[in-house]
């Protein structure tokens, strides 16, 4: 799933495409190649994207990114994925695997109020425990796994209904 | 010899004024509101004062409480700085009746040039030109009818205030009445003084302004002028010296007004007086500003002068010596000012925390701030949070120097107008000189920031994802198939 990022009013998709040789990353339809020298997390840091470098500060507040690029100031509005997704509006009510994995335990019951966040299971995945949580606000429809039974890519795990307004 | 000041003011001039005590060996106290305990004018001074108020601008505003921080630091004088009490006469009386030396014009003086009516009448008295205008001094219908007759376009504006408050531009004699009414009672609300004031408004006007000194015995010298004419909601934001393409002839005279007018009140310390200049080269008195200015170190860096100091060694008794042969106006020197506001939304003020503050350095720039990293920026003080200036042998120089020190200025954690200003420093007219106080609205279009491109939206984007925990570890740290379930959390 993207992460979805704002500047100057308008919404961007960044996507990790892949790791290795180099980062590779897309911005909406532009593919970035990226090399960021370590920094210590600290300002300022020297970051290259497609063979260009440019000298970079930040300070994050919240969902709110601030960067001075290249004699610039910018203000970024960031929102971690689950919770953009969860105020997109778009969100499905299926949540489906995304990979293949073992339910380790129900953290929600048919019939629940369910809010954007809320954990719904605790899945093992590729040796580590992910707890999946609601994409929006919603009531439990239905749950289509039982702990301790593994899953495949793609397997419907839990079905949410709009709660009615 | 003074030996200890209290500075009644906060953020960059208190900061400014503390330097130059420290320079001349006079102990300095700091006043400072609670919502102020960790800016550094209070860290900066050699003792610092808390004032207690409910709203923090109301304690740089109590004369008693600040009389009371006078007696307990043992300050001997009271440097008001620019804004708050600077150019309050009652205040100004008050300190010299507690026996301390007010840093500033007598009282009389500054209740004289206060009155935007009476000064006016006292330039006039004096032979400096004057626009046409008429004040209110019945009824406002009375108001409107003298004010039709000096003809259109007017300017209206608060009698007893300053700062762009209740004043605005009228075209017509239809709109007159609503619009008189209008700044009547932004003039109350903001100036307990409801009483307009009319007068012909002068079209593409520049704001010329003159700095004066004066020993309160008559001998008066000039500093130069300095032009002020970039200014946004009637303030301004960018101020220069010398005028571009003022012939110096013209120059001198509005100087030697303004001498004039400063050696005629008797005027005691730093002050300035303001012209509006005409396309025709005609020039008229706007007013007079009885206290050191903001934008007073363009003047310090072309005529290598310390203001304050002059100022301090003044109030401290000593006789002032400097004469107008020994000033020279050398080079060419820029200040803007930087703004917590979004200058895209109408530059509407800013809020925020300072989480990264890196000044530009280097010969011939100067960065006056009262800012440190963690520092809140809040709507309880006014908007400016630091001036940049530069110096270089010409204009262009000066300007290339301020565009790239623009450009080398990092504060992040409030939206300011550093990239705005840029922008202007990058216009071509602003570079040509051809500078009128409709600039910034005149060239609206052509300040706004150019859209991104899409690498540089990307590479924005990048550096800003690509800080933050959540992603880099995705991007960095989990093997390939993790990353696509990025949503789910472990």
């Amino acid at each position: 799933m993207p992460t979805l990022l704002t500047l100057d009013g308008t919404t961007s998709e960044v996507d990790i495409i892949g790791r290795r040789p180099q980062l590779n990353l897309r911005v909406d339809d532009l593919h970035c190649r990226v090399e960021e020298l370590p920094s210590g997390g600290a300002s300022p840091c020297d970051i290259t994207i497609n063979g260009q470098r440019h000298r970079v500060w930040r300070a994050r507040e919240g969902d709110r990114i601030h960067v001075h690029l290249d004699g610039r100031s910018y203000s970024v509005g960031y929102q971690e994925a689950v919770r953009a997704a969860a105020q997109s509006g778009h969100a499905s009510n299926e949540i489906r695997a995304e990979m293949p994995g073992m339910v380790v335990e129900l953290r929600a019951a048919l019939g629940d109020d369910v809010a954007a966040g809320d954990p719904l299971l605790v899945i093992e995945s590729m040796k580590m425990q992910i707890t999946v949580t609601a994409p929006r606000a919603g009531v439990i429809e239905s749950i289509h796994v039982e702990p301790n039974t593994s899953f495949q890519k793609g397997t419907l795990l839990v079905l949410l209904r709009a709660v009615v307004e | 010899m003074l030996k200890n000041v209290l500075i009644a003011n906060r953020g960059e001039i208190a900061c400014r004024i503390i330097r130059t005590l420290k320079e001349m060996g006079i102990a300095s106290t700091a006043v400072y509101h609670f919502a102020d305990r960790g800016a550094p004018h209070v860290a900066a001074a050699d003792h610092a004062i808390e004032l207690t108020a409910l709203v923090p601008t109301a304690a740089y505003l109590d004369t008693a409480q600040l009389l009371a921080a006078a007696r307990t630091a043992g300050a001997d004088a009271i440097h008001p700085g620019y804004g708050f009490l600077a150019e309050n006469a009652v205040f100004a009386a008050a300190v010299e009746a507690a026996g301390l030396v007010f840093i500033g014009p007598q009282p009389e003086v500054i209740r004289l040039m206060g009155d935007k009516i009476l000064a006016r009448e006292f330039a006039v008295a004096q032979g400096l030109p004057v626009a046409p205008s008429c004040q209110q001094d019945g009824t406002l219908a009375e108001f409107v009818a003298q004010a039709s007759a000096i003809g259109f376009p007017l300017l209206i504006k608060a009698a007893a205030g300053g700062g762009g408050k209740g004043m605005s531009i009228v075209r017509s004699a239809e709109e007159l009445p609503a619009r008189a009414s209008t700044a009547s009672s932004e003039a109350l609300r903001y100036f307990a003084d409801g009483r307009v004031y009319a007068e012909r408004y002068i079209e593409r006007p520049r704001h010329i302004e003159v700095q004066i000194f004066g020993d309160g015995q008559g001998h008066v010298v000039h500093l130069f002028e300095r032009e002020c004419s970039v200014q946004r909601r009637f303030q301004k934001i960018i101020e220069e010296s010398p005028a571009p393409n003022l012939p110096v002839a013209l120059r001198d005279r509005i100087c030697a007004a303004a001498v004039q007018l400063a050696a005629a009140a008797g005027y005691r310390n730093a002050g300035t007086v303001e012209f509006i200049l005409a396309p025709d080269g005609e020039f008229y008195f706007l007013e007079m500003n009885t206290r050191l200015q903001v934008e007073h170190p363009v003047t310090e860096f072309v005529t290598g002068l310390d203001l304050v100091e002059l100022q301090l060694r003044l109030a401290g008794g000593e006789a002032c010596t400097l004469q107008q042969r020994d000033i020279a106006q050398t080079g060419h020197a820029f200040e803007c000012r930087i703004c917590a506001e979004q200058p895209e939304h109408d530059f509407r003020p800013a809020t925020g925390r300072v989480a990264i503050l890196e000044p530009p350095q280097g010969p011939g720039v100067r960065f006056d701030g009262g800012l440190r990293v963690g520092l809140p920026v809040t709507a309880a003080f006014d908007s400016m949070l630091a001036k940049l200036i530069t110096h270089a042998p010409t204009r262009a120089e000066s300007a290339a120097r301020m565009r790239a020190a623009l450009a080398e200025l990092v504060l992040l954690g409030v939206d300011h107008n550093v990239d705005y200003l840029g922008r202007i420093f990058a216009h071509p007219e602003f570079l040509a000189g051809r500078l009128h106080t409709g600039f910034v609205v005149e060239q609206a279009e052509q300040l706004v920031a150019e859209p991104l491109t899409p690498a540089v939206r990307a590479a924005v984007l990048l550096a800003a994802v690509l800080g933050t925990d959540e992603f880099s570890r995705l991007a960095y740290e989990c093997p390939e198939p993790h990353a696509s379930i990025g949503h789910w959390r472990n």
